[in-house]
């Protein structure tokens, strides 16, 4: 009985620490990324960094010869924002139609082959889509842009193949997020509709749409916060050192290009001192921006009805 | 109709005339809904076949190298080493992650009230599944490889990977906990059961399919990370990988699939073709493990259900 007792009360402390432990970790990122964020503003100035369109921490591109570091992000931040948004733009209506279908209207042989499909898609690794857009997407789009880029060997990098192995990578996402929300409307919502006349597309519109719509915000949200922090496979197709002088051109779209994360992912490891603190500003950057959108995505949920 | 024609007795041009107009609604929203509906269809057409060709592309691209005995070498052109890596990644990580995640599970479904410290671990739960993998790639190194001092090592790699996959381990775990009904533990407890013996002798024994699930989707996602290892495992195997010591670096699927075609492309001295071929290899092989645990977690969980159901 004692003994009981005794393992009883060391399961219970060992719960309670497992449980605190995520907790610790949580705290344990902001803290160690926050900590080591702003030593390179001893270095550059925070105009000079959110504004300034050189990135070169190491001072190795310097074109006066003297290996002055520059530590202009502006390029890498545009960069991530612009493809995030137009992946985002392209891949929410797709996701959000093919979940309308999927929970309201799909025959079961339908719902059969999705089901799997989406879940297997959801666990794909990244590095996987981007070597496949490294492979497929990049000849295609440089023959395509041919005539905008002037025929240019590397030609078909940049924002626009990273924005379609985005709208990729975060579609199983965005789709099982609004089919989790759309099943929460409950079936009494439907039948109500339905009864007083209305055609499956007006009950879609009119009643299940507007009842899932927090469910359908946070799924958004989610995909984009997916979408700020992809790397591998952005990195593999964004293919460059340097955002171009002209960044808001369409040559942007087809020409090697940067964001945040590929500077991280290609850089971070051959850096040392200040040059490194840069890429720990820039991680900082990556982690209030997700942490925002976790904040949104929980306050909308907060404010649906149905869950 | 036989309402229509009263009706039209009344007042039969005016109604004729309103007969005509709702026919013509009707007409407009069966329209509108065909339309609509059709272009949901397509939508969900082309997603599919986007997916479904992404997969079979793959495995097309890949099945020369998956038929080549070279493949599966030790070679510059194989990937021995790097599928024992993965294994051996995915056990370690394992080793620390189910049951950290599956205690915290507990912790939360068994023993906590609703109060600050559950709404914290949620919170944070939910924060840590958004943090980007490269962000948790960089806090591993500093805490795990400088910090703790393991070096990048296949040690720093797994905890990462920890930190990485707890949040959705413990969402999984949480739920398949949720789902055991509520007369089981009353009765183990009725029966003079302590709380660690309920928990013990008839919690976990009828979770055991939702828990086997889970174990088996969280191995899918660390198979397929590769951000958070750039910086913890590092992307080079040593002269001798075929050990079990965790504090050596050494590279996986993913990160050899990354550095063929991103920063070593062109120095691996492989020629161009050669290095296609491996990466399609090496991503036909990613996909088919995918395949696999994906159906296996469905197959398997069903089959456990059955099991212990009828027993």
């Amino acid at each position: 009985m004692q003994r009981a007792r005794v393992s009883d009360q060391v399961a219970r402390i060992v719960f309670i620490v497992c449980a605190v432990l995520i907790v610790l970790i949580m705290v344990g990122v902001f803290y160690v990324i926050g900590s080591q964020a702003f030593t390179v503003f001893s270095a550059t100035s925070p105009q000079a960094f959110f504004f300034g369109n050189f990135w070169d921490p190491t001072g190795a591109g310097d074109p006066s010869g003297n290996s002055n570091p520059s530590f202009g992000a502006r390029g890498l931040i545009i960069g991530s924002v612009v493809i995030t948004l137009l992946a985002v733009i392209i891949a929410a209506p797709l996701a959000i139609g093919l979940a309308l279908l999927f929970t309201e209207a799909a025959p079961r042989w339908l719902t059969r082959i999705l089901q799997p499909l989406i879940e297997i898609f959801t666990g794909i690794p990244s590095v996987v889509v981007g070597v496949l857009g490294l492979i497929i997407l990049v000849p295609f789009l440089q023959k395509v842009s041919a005539p905008l880029t002037g025929n240019s060997a590397v030609g078909g990098f940049g924002w626009g193949a990273a924005t379609i192995v985005l709208v990729v990578m975060i579609l199983p996402t965005v789709i099982s997020v609004s089919i989790d929300a759309l099943r929460a409307v409950p079936t009494s919502v439907r039948e109500a509709s339905l009864a007083l006349g209305s055609t499956t597309w007006q009950t879609m519109k009119n009643a299940v749409i507007p009842a899932a719509a927090p469910g359908l915000g946070t799924a958004v949200v989610l995909g984009m916060a997916r979408a700020i922090g992809e790397t591998l496979a952005v990195a593999l197709v964004l293919g460059g050192s340097q955002a171009p002088s002209k960044i808001f051109a369409w040559q942007s779209l087809f020409g090697p290009n940067v964001n945040i994360t590929q500077q991280i992912a290609q850089d971070f490891g051959e850096t040392l001192g200040t040059a490194r603190a840069a890429y720990w500003t820039l991680a900082f950057l990556l982690l209030i921006i997700s942490f925002i959108c976790i904040c949104i995505s929980r306050y909308i949920t907060s404010r649906s009805v149905y869950r | 109709m036989s309402m229509q024609q009263s009706v039209q007795v009344e007042a039969p041009q005016a109604d004729e005339e309103r007969a005509r107009q709702r026919i013509a609604v009707m007409r407009r929203l069966h329209m509108d809904n065909r339309i609509a509906l059709g272009v949901l269809w397509v939508i969900t057409a082309i997603v599919s076949l986007l997916f479904i060709s992404i997969i079979i592309y793959l495995i097309i691209q890949g099945a020369p190298a998956l038929f080549s005995a070279n493949f599966y070498g030790t070679g510059q052109d194989g990937i021995a080493p790097e599928l024992f890596n993965t294994f051996y990644i995915l056990i370690l990580t394992e080793i620390f992650l189910f049951p950290i995640s599956l205690a915290a599970a507990i912790f939360l479904i068994e023993y906590a009230r609703r109060g600050p410290l559950v709404t914290i671990i949620h919170f944070a739960a939910e924060t840590l599944a958004g943090v980007p993998s490269i962000v948790l790639g960089l806090f591993g190194f500093a805490v795990f490889a400088v910090y703790f001092g393991f070096s990048i090592s296949r040690l720093a790699g797994a905890l990462t990977l920890l930190c990485l996959n707890f949040p959705q381990a413990l969402r999984l775990f949480e739920a398949s906990l949720e789902s055991v009904p509520h007369e089981l533990r009353e009765g183990s407890l009725a029966l003079g059961a302590t709380k660690w013996r309920m928990i013990r002798t008839v919690v976990l024994p009828s979770a055991m399919p939702g828990l086997v699930t889970g174990l088996i989707l969280t191995a899918g996602k660390i198979i397929g990370e590769a951000a958070a290892l750039l910086f913890t495992m590092g992307l080079f195997n040593p002269g001798n990988v075929f050990t079990l010591n965790p504090l050596i670096a050494s590279d996986t699927l993913t990160t050899r699939l990354y550095y063929l075609k991103g920063p070593g492309a062109g120095s691996t001295g492989l020629t161009f073709n050669q290095e296609t071929v491996l990466a399609a290899g090496i991503a036909a092989i990613l996909i088919l493990f995918l395949l696999v645990l994906n159906l296996g977690a469905r197959g398997l969980g069903r089959l456990l259900e059955r099991r212990l159901t009828a027993a």
